[in-house]
């Protein structure tokens, strides 16, 4: 039996309680706040472009423009440039650099591979790592904070240790150590085989060490939400608790979460690039923004193409979320409850 | 990042001697010398070095940083010339004076000790030949990583495990100043093994621990003495008030003092010199640097060849390399002159085991020119295709993008590559195990010591497999060409014997464990008020040599 309750919570309605509820009426105020902001829509397009020009963007430049693909190494080749035969990397190892032609548009790297091919590759690895790892990050946040917030006592005891042990260690640090020991010999917990190149690792690395950073303000607002009168009034005519979280309370905190979500999809994106720069996030033979980064970082001063491209493409990825998220969040709570909690 | 030259810890098994590594020691080399005029004495030498060296102490020490250091406050009974090229690899009386008279066979090798030699402040007396076999009994009690090279003694393998009553077969008579060692076999190796910083005397009384850091213990024979070594902060070379020159092959060094500074990395090292706030930097210059550095000041960049092989094993117990065509298939596959690319050029490709500035124990080869086509044809003969395949190497630039290269040649072979990468300071650990054991690895050699025996039997004998601080990397194990290296290494020093260790480089290269792809240089940046540069391949640049123009 479906619990009808009222939909009490309104931006006007209850000023000093949980953030708004997205009735579809909201969506449709929240789309008109939204759009008030031109800096979140420019934004949003940017991100578009990006997201377009890594996945499809990408496989139709390496075979249309550059025939190659990100992984094909061309070390003893030529290239035409300005009408001569260039080696794509001189016998002292520099690399052949930017220049206006389809092939090695951005120059090559020391092993002879077209880098605005492999940015392009790159960046849908470094978009999967951050979209995935943000997904599963705000999955097990929800998974933490609804129990500890609706049942309080014990289990929000267990929970927020669990959460204050996790942020107890430096964030970086633990992601390193964790990827540290999963990149040697990879994940084998019973059943479960994950190989020490797979994306997995680094996406789950990721999420596991930024939990917190979702499940406490989510959790705050469910311990909120608990007291409200239309729970009460869902658990009276009978629902269970399962039932009550993922009805009644999960689509109230659903804003909230929105907006964490993309927040923390820009910040583990340039996470993904530090453990990738550290040679513990993606595997070396998989280009992405923080390894192409690594690879160029020791020709830093005769060929900082190398990492001046992928860094400005992870600029560019990361300021455009950024600023769509507090767009989002000043459309979805525009109160300002969210701002300061995460930065 | 990482890239250190250091010595491979450990080896040996029992009763031979010999020393190996994957990242190693120094080498013989050419290169320039400042030039600059008459040498002029006097000055503080501003040097840096990116690390603490791995000990001061000649017991422990089994690295370039501290060999080159050592060499500079001590001595042995012999030395490798203090001069670079294919010179510095000849053996000479040091505190010994005359080459020893060699008996029974090879088996016994007996020393005069010079007189007048002391020992530098607070010990002052005079060096006596009960100091070498101290120094030598000293290593089997602190465990240190040479004493391999001293196992062929007589006594030597009861008293690793007793460590008690001394090594019955050194014979120190300090009335006499002889002293005598009685091996088990004939080992032409055995001078070298009396050259090398292991042997360099000690004091009867220093501590059987590791006295880097205990200033009183650090006592020199040699020209200058370590005043001063604060880890992770400087260490401080002064003149030994004890010391005077006692042969044209000592010499008494011209630097007054030598201050170090730990910590530098290559990259701000080279900026350092250009700001003339630095003269003297222990790495190699910043690949990427090399070329402008060559064209801008070309008086102050030297390339020293260096007794070196660079090269992918593959295990042959591990398929597919047990596969004999398909090891060879991987020589055909590699284009080597695009590994030397990515090395920056820094060196010349080669297919042989031994380096080319071993003499004539170097016979050049070129047994698997570039066939890619030849190369698939193997592989998909072999039944092979579609394997898994893992290459290992270390994350010290540009080994990650050498694994890389050979990646994508296995690929193109049809395998299903991909790349494991480990830090380097534990990376030749683990791949010297029968544990980590991967399937083909990247492994860098440099010499212990300037002969073809260090590179064939040491790192290709398969009587030398063992489970941990395994040197056969490859595990290929050929008991014909086992007992051609035991015969061999047998011989005396000389021609023959190098005609011997060049026979079986083209027999291994015929087995393929490996792709040997690179003699590596080591290209230095230094100011241009230094002078007096001398490489040895074994002691690496050489502080007494070096002096300052004012």
């Amino acid at each position: 039996m479906s619990v009808q309750v009222p939909e009490r919570l309104t931006e006007t309605a209850d000023p000093a309680g949980p953030v708004a509820a997205v009735a579809s009426g909201n969506w449709r105020m929240t789309w008109r706040r939204l759009r008030r902001n031109r800096a979140a829509l420019v934004a949003g397009a940017v991100f578009l472009f990006v997201v377009l020009a890594c996945y499809p963007g990408a496989p139709l430049w390496a075979h249309l423009v550059a025939h190659r693909g990100p992984n094909v190494q061309n070390i003893q080749g030529t290239v035409s440039s300005g009408g001569h035969r260039l080696p794509v990397v001189r016998a002292d190892g520099t690399p052949i650099g930017p220049g206006w032609r389809g092939q090695y548009l951005l120059g090559a790297d020391a092993n002879g591979r077209d880098l605005f091919v492999r940015v392009l590759y790159g960046g849908r690895t470094s978009l999967t790592v951050g979209l995935v790892s943000a997904l599963v990050c705000t999955a097990l946040a929800l998974l933490l904070a609804l129990p500890a917030g609706y049942f309080g006592g014990y289990v929000d005891r267990a929970v927020s240790r669990l959460l204050d042990l996790i942020w107890s260690f430096p964030v970086y640090l633990l992601a390193v150590a964790l990827s540290a020991s999963l990149v040697v010999g990879g994940l084998n917990v019973g059943p479960i085989h994950v190989g020490s190149s797979s994306l997995a690792i680094p996406i789950v690395v990721i999420a596991v060490v930024f939990v917190p950073y979702i499940a406490r303000p989510v959790r705050g607002e469910v311990l909120a939400l608990r007291n409200q009168e239309f729970v009460e009034a869902a658990i009276a005519h009978g629902a269970g608790p399962l039932r009550v979280m993922r009805q009644e309370i999960l689509p109230n905190v659903f804003a909230t979460t929105l907006v964490l979500f993309t927040l923390i999809v820009a910040n583990n994106i340039l996470v993904e690039a530090a453990l990738s720069f550290l040679g513990v996030g993606v595997s070396v033979l998989t280009p992405s923004w923080g390894n192409i980064i690594e690879q160029g970082y020791s020709t830093i001063v005769t060929a900082p193409w190398q990492t001046i491209a992928p860094g400005i493409a992870i600029m560019i990825t990361a300021v455009s979320l950024n600023v769509l998220g507090d767009g989002l969040r000043d459309a979805l709570d525009p109160h300002g409850r969210l701002r300061g909690v995460i930065t | 990042m990482r890239r250190r030259l250091a010595l491979l810890t450990a080896l040996i098994t029992p009763a031979l001697a010999g020393c190996g590594g994957g990242s190693s020691t120094p080498s013989t080399g050419g290169g320039g010398s400042g030039g600059g005029g008459a040498a002029v004495n006097g000055g503080t030498l501003r040097a840096a070095i990116p690390d603490d060296p791995d000990h001061l102490d000649t017991g422990l020490s089994y690295a370039t940083e501290g060999w080159e250091i050592l060499e500079s406050t001590g001595d042995g009974l012999l030395g490798f010339k203090k001069t670079s090229g294919a010179a510095g690899a000849d053996i000479v009386p040091d505190l010994a004076t005359a080459m020893p008279a060699v008996t029974d066979g090879g088996k016994t090798y007996t020393f005069q000790m010079r007189a007048g030699v002391r020992f530098s402040p607070p010990v002052n007396r005079e060096v006596v030949p009960s100091d070498i076999k101290f120094a030598i009994e000293r290593l089997f009690r602190v465990d240190s990583g040479g004493v391999g090279f001293y196992s062929g003694i007589v006594g030597a393998d009861s008293y690793a495990k007793t460590r008690k009553g001394g090594i019955s077969g050194i014979v120190a008579d300090d009335k006499t100043r002889t002293i005598t060692f009685h091996l088990t076999q004939p080992d032409g190796t055995f001078l070298d093994y009396i050259a090398i910083p292991f042997a360099f005397a000690v004091p009867k009384g220093t501590p059987d621990k590791d006295i880097s850091t205990v200033s009183k213990w650090r006592i020199a024979t040699g020209p200058y003495m370590i005043s001063a070594y604060v880890p992770k902060d400087h260490i401080t070379l002064v003149r030994n008030p004890n010391f005077h020159s006692w042969s044209t092959s000592v010499p008494a060094g011209h630097l007054d003092r030598v201050d170090i500074k730990i910590g530098t990395d290559p990259e701000a090292a080279v900026n350092e010199v250009a700001n003339g706030t630095l003269d003297w930097y222990f790495e190699a210059v910043a690949p990427d640097r090399l070329t402008a550095l060559k064209a801008q000041f070309p008086n102050q960049v030297h390339v020293y060849a260096r007794n070196n092989i660079t090269y992918f094993e593959m295990n042959v117990r591990k398929p597919p390399f047990d596969k004999l065509a398909v090891r060879q298939a991987v020589n055909y596959a590699t284009d080597r002159g695009a590994l030397v690319k990515i090395f920056g050029g820094q060196g010349t490709p080669t297919q042989n085991v031994v380096p080319p500035t071993l003499g004539a124990a170097y016979a050049k080869q070129d047994p698997y020119p570039y066939d890619l086509a030849k190369a698939k044809g193997m592989v998909a003969a072999s039944g092979t295709k579609g394997m898994a395949v893992q290459v290992w190497s270390h994350a010290t630039d540009p080994v990650p993008k050498a694994a890389q290269y050979m990646a994508s040649v296995l690929d193109a072979l049809g395998y299903k590559a991909s790349v494991k990468t480990l830090d380097e300071g534990v990376y030749f650990d683990t791949i010297s195990t029968q544990k980590g054991d991967p399937q083909i690895a990247f492994v860098q050699f440099d010499q212990d010591y300037p002969e073809a025996q260090d590179f064939v039997d040491v790192q290709l004998n398969g009587e030398r497999i063992v489970n941990v601080g395994n040197q056969v990397t490859s595990n290929i194990d050929v008991p014909s060409l086992n007992r051609r290296i035991d015969a061999t290494r047998r011989m005396p020093l000389g021609a023959a014997r190098d005609a011997q260790w060049a026979a079986l480089d083209k027999s291994f290269m015929q087995q393929a464990p490996w792709v040997p792809f690179l003699n590596r240089t080591l290209p230095k940046y230094v100011s241009p008020k230094l002078h007096g540069l001398v490489f040895n391949g074994t002691y690496y640049e050489m502080f007494p040599a070096m002096w300052l123009s004012r």
